[in-house]
């Protein structure tokens, strides 16, 4: 009688957890928790915390954390028939539990279904562009970012509407050029890069040319500048000089005749000349006739 | 009498069901404290604190401090091993170049709460926004500029946007860093790119040549006209006081001779004929005789011959 009473508690305590356990349900920040009454949805959860619903239902989790998917990297033509391949990402979370699980069901088809949305909006997209909308050095050609702003736009649209799904972002990760057009850029790349080696070098020599011929010119200039300066000064010395010998000489003219004279003398006989003197000749005079000679 | 042990071992378990609702976060970490799962102390400081016991409450502790790296163009071992992985680190330059580039990201938990709960792969996301926006920031720029100057400024720009980005996805991370580890032209055209810096150094170097030459031949110009300057100079001063001394002598040797000109004239042509007569040969002839002259020559032959 006591045993089957201790029983009967124990299976009314163990009754009550069951039921309490089928009753309470936690959701966490993470997730989202639709509720289902032999498989029909009733209700969506979106707060996390502790929540109630009939034993009879049931809770399906779903994971509501953002979520980067990486499509394959592919091949797209651009509108001037330039091949691209583009890695691009997407950013995506659900948003709509009961509409996630009638139509796509998990993330791996969910991923599927973006894959072909944002592959046929990045192609259409390039369609529309020149290569230089995506890959430019001057900025205001790049359409890049508008490009995406929009396909994400339209992706989150359409994904939201068929599928759940919020879509935040639609990015490029990388942009390349598909293999086998790579050598042919490696190759013009070289070229480039050959013709810049030569510029520096044939700048650097005009450099050193003008720099050499204008120390060139500075040395003519200095030189000849000094050489004007000082033939100047020697005229000056040479006139000042002529002026003061003709300002003493003038003064006594026959003295200077006589004087210059003589002295020339000494300079134009030298020991080749031979000189005819005649007897009378006022040198030999007083040797040919004595004291009569003296005048 | 035999429920007493019972109890006590129940009583024993309720207390010890209530010290998990105290809780320690150490200093370096932050924790967030969950109820059924529903964030209620997003961002718990370092400390002692009190909760409400497992499993009610539970308790996330997280190293915020601590920096985490992940690597866009490459793996974190790469730039250890020196390694390149061309397809991943290849990016497309605005002049549509190809250049490798590595770059290494830091960032730490900003928001606990975000981080714990918003997105499922945190690392991921930060490093797809990252490249994006290095993919944008290179696809605009010549691959000189990359290269060269703009390094930094691409490092904050992504850096920036990238922050932003990751702050729409609600990932709860701030960056840190974004260093741009190593940026290089493609091996296919590596020593083209070489050669460009060589080019640049030998363009340097002749500049270098010719100023030096500039250096040399301009202050030796400068001495050497100086030098005729001063020559000249040398020169006209030497000329005048040439003259001033000659122009003195003569006036008082002309002054002396004016006093007695007619015995002072003779004395100095005789004294002239002095100097001159001995050196020169002499012939001397009779006023009045017919003058041979045949004589001059055979006077000079045998000395002379002519």
């Amino acid at each position: 009688m006591k045993l089957t009473e201790t029983h009967y508690r124990a299976a009314a305590a163990v009754g009550v957890l069951v039921f309490l356990w089928l009753t309470f349900f936690t959701v966490k920040e993470t997730e989202f928790v639709l509720v289902t009454q032999f498989g029909k949805p009733v209700r969506t959860i979106t707060d996390a915390g502790l929540h109630l619903k009939w034993f009879f239902q049931t809770a399906n989790y779903f994971d509501r954390r953002l979520r980067i998917y990486n499509p394959r990297p592919s091949e797209f033509l651009s509108r001037d028939k330039k091949n691209l391949v583009i890695e691009s990402y997407v950013a995506w979370k659900i948003q709509d539990p009961k509409r996630f699980i009638e139509t796509v069901g998990d993330a791996a088809a969910a991923e599927m279904r973006l894959h072909d949305i944002v592959w046929s909006g990045l192609a259409a997209a390039l369609g529309t562009h020149d290569l230089e909308g995506m890959v430019s050095t001057s900025p205001e050609k790049i359409q890049a970012q508008q490009v995406l702003d929009d396909l994400t736009g339209a992706t989150d649209r359409a994904a939201l509407a068929q599928y759940g799904i919020q879509v935040i972002d639609v990015r490029i990760k990388r942009l390349n050029l598909p293999e086998q057009n790579k050598q042919s850029v490696y190759a013009r790349m070289r070229a480039e890069r050959e013709r810049i080696a030569r510029q520096y070098r044939a700048e650097g020599e005009e450099q050193a040319l003008r720099i050499r011929a204008d120390a060139d010119r500075q040395k003519e200039e200095i030189l000849s500048v000094a050489y004007k300066t000082a033939e100047k000064t020697k005229g000056e010395g040479d006139a000042e000089s002529t002026r003061i010998y003709s300002q003493a000489y003038s003064r006594n003219p026959r003295f200077y005749k006589l004087v210059r004279t003589l002295e020339s003398y000494k300079k134009i006989f030298d020991d080749k000349t031979t000189v005819i003197l005649s007897s009378d000749s006022e040198l030999l005079k007083i040797m040919m006739r004595g004291e009569s000679g003296v005048q | 009498m035999s429920r007493w042990p019972f109890r006590r071992i129940l009583l024993a378990l309720v207390a010890l069901w209530l010290v998990t609702s105290i809780y320690i976060v150490p200093a370096d970490q932050q924790a967030v404290e969950t109820r059924f799962g529903k964030v209620v102390g997003p961002r718990v400081m370092p400390g002692i604190h009190l909760s409400l016991p497992w499993p009610i409450d539970r308790v996330t502790r997280l190293k915020v401090q601590q920096l985490q790296r992940l690597v866009v163009g490459g793996d974190l071992s790469d730039g250890v091993l020196g390694r390149t992985q061309p397809l991943v680190s290849q990016f497309l330059t605005g002049d549509q170049n190809i250049i490798h580039m590595r770059v290494v990201v830091q960032y730490w938990v900003g928001v606990p709460a975000d981080y714990l709960f918003q997105a499922q792969d945190v690392a991921k996301a930060v490093g797809a926004a990252v490249e994006a926006e290095l993919a944008r920031r290179i696809s605009r720029r010549g691959v000189d500029a990359i290269l060269t100057t703009e390094k930094a400024a691409i490092q904050e720009e992504v850096r920036e946007a990238a922050q932003k980005r990751i702050n729409e996805y609600r990932s709860g991370v701030l960056i840190s860093t974004v260093n741009i580890e190593a940026v290089t032209p493609p091996p296919e055209a590596a020593d083209a790119f070489r050669d460009v810096a060589s080019a640049r150094a030998d363009a340097a170097r002749i500049v270098n040549e010719a100023e030096g030459y500039a250096g040399d031949v301009i202050p030796k110009a400068r001495g050497q006209a100086q030098q005729a300057l001063e020559a000249a100079a040398a020169y006209k001063q030497r000329k005048i006081n040439e003259a001033l001394g000659d122009a003195a002598r003569f006036t008082q040797v002309a002054a002396e001779y004016e006093r007695a000109s007619a015995v002072n004239g003779r004395r100095l042509y005789i004294e002239t004929m002095e100097q001159i007569l001995p050196r020169i040969k002499k012939l001397i002839v009779d006023k009045s005789g017919n003058l041979d002259l045949t004589i001059i020559r055979k006077g000079s032959e045998p000395r002379n011959p002519q």
